[in-house]
């Protein structure tokens, strides 16, 4: 598997150097903006989705797509529909109203809407979680991807990732400009769109033979593969293979017969596949970490882990941290509807891609089928079916978009995470809001890539699943609920962020450690959120419904404010923040953290003002989301 | 964390007038007037019912995949068979679900809001007053 290992190496090594030469860039190009805000509110809609798109095709999307469809079948088209139907929900349920709402960051609403710093300290307490459980699996398709293609271990991946995004996101850069991270989206869409291009002429010269269906793989071309790892496959239909090797244990050298059932193919052994031979498919991989399922593979209660991951991305979107953030960036209510709305044709589009590749690998690489690794079918793809300089430059390409992806989703979560953990859990012990910063950063970073040691039994799409569900439990009946029941209250939120962050959180740990039982148990907590989500919303109803006495005071001015668009007249020509207060601050409005965090060590300032600077547009209602002091601040700069 | 204090808490908020300029009603009064109960019934008559149609058209997809490989499998043309076009036939009702809502949202809701808004709040010299004590 590690055919052309320069061009990938070296494509990685550009999109690095060139994410860290533009991250100085935006430094100092963030530094001579004198009134960030006010730059960032022009943002049209368009590029602003594209930054969005940029920043959520992760490692998940960029990789695990195709490996899920190649390893499944069509029917597992509604796993990229998922990833983009979570933004209608979004859309349709919260964007406008968290727009108006002021909200930088899901704690901000949760302080904004419930009035309670007890709230929102669970709330900040739950996205570096989220953001953790998200940057894990970034790290680990790095490290899977760059051993794909150059043979490297799996640690120098995710510790080349975790480093530029830590230089990076210290710096400053990346975040600070817009357009930088809509670039990112179409690099990653150029990445995995123009290969197709060659890829589908070849497979057209080829005469266009027919992708095999599902559930009967059959080898179109003969082809022939070095297991890597230790492989148990299960055996659907009879099998004539040639192996040099060892399966079962047996020494074998020439032509086995497979019956059905499963077999275990030892690391080390050359396999062939004859045409037209019925693939057996990789249950379960032996890798130097342990055993740990193949993408895909049937594990029981199939139609229970669908709909539960199908939820899990449906409600999960719009409790991730470094989505929300964006939507501030918006004009208004309108210009929010109108992002979320181009998202979602920008994540469709991207979407369209992994699929092709699925059923091309079929075709011409039904072998990852065989050795489990579906995941690296993207990359692997372009050098198989386009031999020569042609397929070895697209090969790299792609390697190089699967890096951008890694990256760019790894930089916006660790802003995210570093902007919450200096803003709201680390403030004691770093006073100054930059020092805050950076050690939010490190700590942002440290725990996932430390955590990419330990977690290895779970898939790509499977840890993004579970972070969505983790999500999904938590901030979505507090968005959702918050947004459209007036009596919510606070101890009905805490509990229902309690039952549904723990609940959720243990069946991802229990999972990622690979110590979930079999059988229904396991599903349960390999897909939670079917489960915890409802309960989560119930316990919130419940609770709120039984003490009424904590419902938050002014409520209704908060609805009201989130809901009555913005009067026209009003997002003009105010700039929300003083101009004094945003020069000089190295990140962009979006990232919300360091502003946050650069608010508090100014001594003029204190949280509540900024829940007043966080809301342009709408300070007339602003006396809900501050004291009568936050007034002081000139409403025009 | 010491923002409990730093909000005005009780009923303070509610003996204040939104804001002050402009004349018209205070926050509290337009969360109670029918108007806005109306524009916010407008709002769950139409997203609440599409929200749960599209959320069934999800589910029943992969319902049928998982149950009906028989159904997904019947051919239309050459290679391609049902489950191939209900799958991107998903793609493209994502697609129409959005563009609806957004034209809904601009034509009908943000006008009837933008008419709420301005009965409420009088003519445009509200920004004058400033809430800035």
């Amino acid at each position: 598997m590690t055919a052309l290992a320069w061009p990938a190496a070296v494509a990685v090594a550009l999109v690095c150097v060139a994410t860290l030469a533009v991250g100085a860039l935006g430094l100092r190009l963030s530094r001579t903006t004198s009134d960030f805000y006010v730059a960032s509110r022009v943002v049209s809609p368009r590029w602003n989705a594209s930054a969005i798109g940029g920043e959520y095709l992760s490692a998940a999307s960029f990789l695990g797509v195709a490996g899920l469809v190649l390893a499944v079948g069509a029917d597992m088209l509604w796993y990229p529909i998922g990833y983009t139907a979570g933004y209608v929900v979004l859309l349709v349920l919260v964007a406008a109203p968290l727009r108006r709402s002021g909200a930088f960051t899901l704690p901000d609403f949760a302080e904004i809407r419930m009035r309670s710093p007890v709230v929102r300290r669970v709330a900040s307490v739950l996205v570096v979680g989220i953001g953790w459980l998200y940057l894990l699996p970034q790290f680990q398709g790095a490290g899977l991807a760059l051993r794909s293609a150059t043979g490297a271990p799996r640690w120098v991946g995710a510790l080349i990732v975790a480093g530029v995004v830590v230089l990076n996101v210290l710096a400053g850069g990346m975040r600070s400009i817009t357009l930088v991270q809509a670039f990112q989206y179409w690099l990653k869409l150029t990445a995995i769109a123009l290969p197709v291009i060659f890829l589908v002429a070849t497979w057209r010269a080829d005469g266009a033979p027919a992708p095999p269906a599902d559930h009967t793989t059959v080898s179109v071309n003969a082809v022939t593969v070095r297991l890597a790892d230790t492989v148990r496959v299960r055996v659907e239909e009879p099998a004539t293979i040639i192996v040099h090797g060892q399966v079962d244990g047996e020494p074998v050298g020439g032509p086995v017969q497979l019956e059905p059932g499963s077999a275990v193919l030892a690391a080390g052994s050359t396999v062939t596949l004859p045409e037209g031979t019925p693939v057996p498919r990789a249950e379960e991989i032996f890798g130097r970490d342990g055993p740990a399922p193949a993408g895909g593979a049937e594990r029981g209660h199939e139609l229970y882990r669908t709909y539960s991951l199908l939820l899990a991305l449906l409600l999960g979107t719009m409790g991730l941290p470094h989505v929300i953030v964006r939507f501030y960036t918006n004009p208004d209510g309108r210009g929010a509807r109108r992002t979320a709305a181009a998202v979602i044709g920008l994540l469709g589009a991207f979407y369209l891609f992994p699929p092709v590749y699925a059923a091309l690998g079929r075709v011409y690489a039904p072998d990852l089928l065989l050795t489990g690794r579906t995941d690296t079918v993207v990359l692997t793809l372009p050098q198989r079916v386009l031999p020569g300089p042609l397929g070895e430059a697209l090969s790299a390409l792609v390697m190089g978009g699967a890096f951008a992806a890694f990256l760019s989703t790894s930089s916006g979560l660790t802003v995210s995470v570093a902007g919450v953990l200096s803003q709201d859990l680390l403030r004691r012990r770093a006073r100054t809001g930059v020092a805050g910063f950076r050690a939010g950063t490190i700590l942002a970073v440290a725990v996932p890539a430390a955590g990419t040691l330990l977690a290895t039994s779970v898939g790509l799409a499977d840890t993004v699943g579970l972070a969505f569900a983790v999500a999904a439990s938590t901030f979505c009946p507090l968005l959702v609920l918050g947004i459209w029941w007036r009596r919510l209250t606070v101890t009905g939120a805490l509990a229902g962020l309690a039952v549904g962050g723990v609940t959720a959180a243990s069946a991802a740990m229990v999972t990622m450690l690979g110590r979930a039982p079999d059988g229904l148990a396991g599903a349960l907590l390999a897909q939670p959120a079917a489960w915890t989500v409802p309960l989560s919303f119930a316990v919130m109803v419940v609770v709120s419904l039984r003490t009424p006495g904590s419902m938050p005071a002014g409520v209704g001015r908060v609805m009201t404010r989130l809901h009555v668009p913005e009067g026209i007249r009003q997002h003009h020509g105010r700039a929300a923040v003083p101009p004094g207060r945003a020069v000089g601050v190295p990140i962009d409005a979006a990232s919300g953290g360091l502003v946050g965090a650069v608010d508090r060590s100014s001594p003029a300032s204190n949280r509540s003002a900024r829940a007043v600077t966080l809301s342009p547009g709408t300070d007339r209602s602003s006396p809900t989301a501050g004291p009568p002091g936050a007034g002081s601040l000139p409403p025009t700069a | 964390m010491s923002t409990v204090q730093s909000i005005p808490g009780g009923a303070a908020p509610a003996a204040t007038p939104g804001g002050g300029g402009g004349g018209g009603a205070s926050y509290v009064e337009v969360a109670a007037s029918p108007e806005f109960r109306e524009l916010r019934a407008r709002f769950r008559r139409f997203v609440f019912p599409m929200t749960v149609l599209f959320l069934a058209w999800y589910f029943t997809y992969v319902l049928l995949a998982a149950y009906a490989p028989g159904f997904m499998g019947i051919g239309i043309v050459g290679d391609i068979n049902v489950g191939l076009v209900l799958g991107l036939g998903q793609f493209l009702s994502t697609f129409v679900i959005t563009w609806l809502y957004v034209r809904w949202a601009d034509r009908e809701f943000d006008t009837s809001a933008a008419e709420l808004r301005a009965r409420i709040e009088g003519p445009a010299p509200a920004e004058a007053g400033g809430e800035s004590r």
